[in-house]
């Protein structure tokens, strides 16, 4: 067996093979090491003799390694050892891998983004545990030092492990709390992915991860509207990657080609939404999901933006959720149905000290004063926002539009 | 596991009078949720206010006593529970039934196992 095929094995079955250990062994270093030690015994195990069932053999390899390593512990504690399980029965070995590795994904889900861990922790623990990146990969997305990245996951475990954090899929009491908790978590880590622009960057290939990681979650959880809903919303934002940037700058929305988006994974993410709008009232993150449906439904740029249809929902969620955010979006599209007059005042009451550092807020602002022709407030505000450090393909577009300014 | 159930509110909320109908209503309330989770309750007490408190400071081996709580904070720690639970979510939701007057934070921590 090649190392790439090896590598193939590894990462498609690495969540479920960890998650199956961690549910038996109830702790997520053991799990993790004792899965590196497979696939390390993997390397020239499998050169001479390819296992007919590979991740079978990996997760019986791995649960042996971890038997013994707490076999060891209890005996330097001086306890009875427990019994050695028996090696893999050669019925096993004919079984096919589902059916041999318990599926405790959404266990181990659970315990990494509980929510007695802060959000940027369970984020990175969730994209180390689950989506099995490195560590220094998430330190790159997160903008942090591999060591100090390091040292979040270790603390984030030992309080897993402290604080008694159960290692079960929550009951009904606290289902609410904990359920928001994993999206949160999942939109922490989403939005990390999403930042880059281009894709090409730092952040190549994870956003991938987190759309397989929304898709699992709809799939175990299939009667939750806001998982299937931030499903869709994760699948509508990658359909749009490629129209993101063009020549290394931002391309707002409504000016993106939607030829050039991914018709696949649209339908996608129409199918998850269509499946969250059965399923009762919709939440704040349905009604998200739907803006963007509304804008992936857009055929071509002669279609007219669909500005009062997000309006609308804007409206909806106000009501929901009243936030200086949700507002501020709202405002975006009030500019383009009743003008950037009704706009800005709306923007203009918003608690400015407490959205100075939150970029979108000068951007909006930035635009809506040019278009009154206010080219001196207007500049002002793109200089508030070009200070507080864009990414490069939003920079390059925002010092466009500075650039363009008259007066 | 154990857990203490740390109880943070402002003070100031329940007046001079330890008898005072705002502490009276919420002993009422404490009373009740002990209440109901039987021999799951280890302990606990509320406390006199900060007002009587002392604090015994060591620094480089000497000691100093001191008038007043360890920190001065907007929110006082007024009153703790010893609570026998399976997991911190049951923690957790019981901490959530801790009645508070107004603002407030319950904060939990296990205990050391012994």
């Amino acid at each position: 067996m090649t190392a790439s095929a090896l590598d193939q094995i590894v990462r498609e079955n690495r969540a479920r093979i960890v998650a199956a250990l961690v549910a038996r062994f109830r702790d997520l270093d053991l799990a993790e090491e004792s899965f590196a030690e497979a696939c390390a015994r993997a390397v020239p195990a499998w050169a001479s003799a390819p296992p007919a069932n590979p991740a079978g053999w990996l997760f019986r390899v791995a649960e042996r390694v971890a038997l013994d390593a707490v076999r060891r512990q209890t005996v330097r504690n001086g306890a009875a050892p427990p019994e050695l399980e028996p090696v893999q029965t050669a019925e096993e070995l004919m079984t096919s891998d589902a059916a041999l590795i318990p599926d405790e994904r959404l266990r181990l889900i659970f315990v990494c983004c509980h929510p007695a861990i802060a959000a940027e922790a369970r984020a990175a623990l969730t994209l180390r545990l689950v989506c099995g990146l490195s560590t220094g990969e998430i330190a790159r997305a997160f903008l942090l030092a591999e060591p100090t990245l390091a040292q979040r996951l270790v603390r984030a475990k030992h309080k897993i492990a402290a604080a008694g954090v159960p290692f079960e899929v929550p009951g009904p009491s606290a289902w609410g709390d904990r359920l928001d908790a994993v999206l949160s978590t999942v939109e922490v880590a989403y939005a990390h992915a999403h930042a880059d622009g281009g894709g090409t960057g730092r952040h190549a290939g994870y956003a991938e991860e987190m759309r397989q990681l929304t898709g699992v979650l709809a799939t175990l959880l299939p009667s939750e509207s806001e998982v299937l809903a931030l499903a869709a919303t994760v699948r509508f934002a990658e359909a749009r990657r490629p129209a993101r940037t063009s020549d290394g700058m931002m391309v707002p929305l409504a000016e993106q080609d939607p030829a050039s988006w991914n018709a696949a994974l649209i339908d996608e993410g129409h199918a998850l939404l269509a499946r969250a709008l059965t399923l009762g009232r919709p939440g704040g993150r349905v009604l998200l999901a739907m803006i963007h449906g509304e804008w992936c439904a857009r055929r071509s740029l002669d279609e007219p933006a669909p500005w009062p249809a997000v309006l609308a929902i804007y409206d909806a969620l106000l009501r929901l959720r009243d936030d200086p955010i949700v507002r501020l979006n709202r405002a975006v599209a009030l500019a383009e149905v009743a003008g950037p007059v009704e706009a800005l005042e709306e923007v203009d009451v918003l608690d400015a000290a407490g959205l100075a550092q939150f970029l979108p807020y000068h951007a909006v602002r930035a635009d809506l004063l040019a278009r009154l022709g206010l080219g001196g407030a207007a500049r002002a505000a793109y200089d508030a926002a070009l200070a507080l450090g864009p990414e490069a393909a939003e920079r390059c577009w925002l010092e466009k539009r500075r650039a363009a300014l008259s007066g | 596991m154990q857990y203490m159930i740390l109880i943070y509110e402002d003070e100031a909320g329940y007046g001079d009078q330890a008898d005072s109908p705002e502490m009276q209503a919420i002993v009422a309330k404490h009373y009740e949720l002990a209440g109901s989770i039987g021999d799951r309750m280890k302990g606990g007490a509320g406390l006199q206010p900060t007002a009587t408190a002392t604090t015994v400071r060591t620094e480089g081996g000497r000691q100093t006593i001191h008038d007043g709580p360890f920190a001065e904070t907007r929110e006082q720690l007024g009153g703790y529970y010893v609570i026998e639970a399976v997991d911190l979510d049951e923690a957790i939701a019981f901490a959530k039934q801790v009645p508070v007057r107004l603002d407030g934070s319950v904060e939990i921590r296990p205990l050391i196992a012994k």
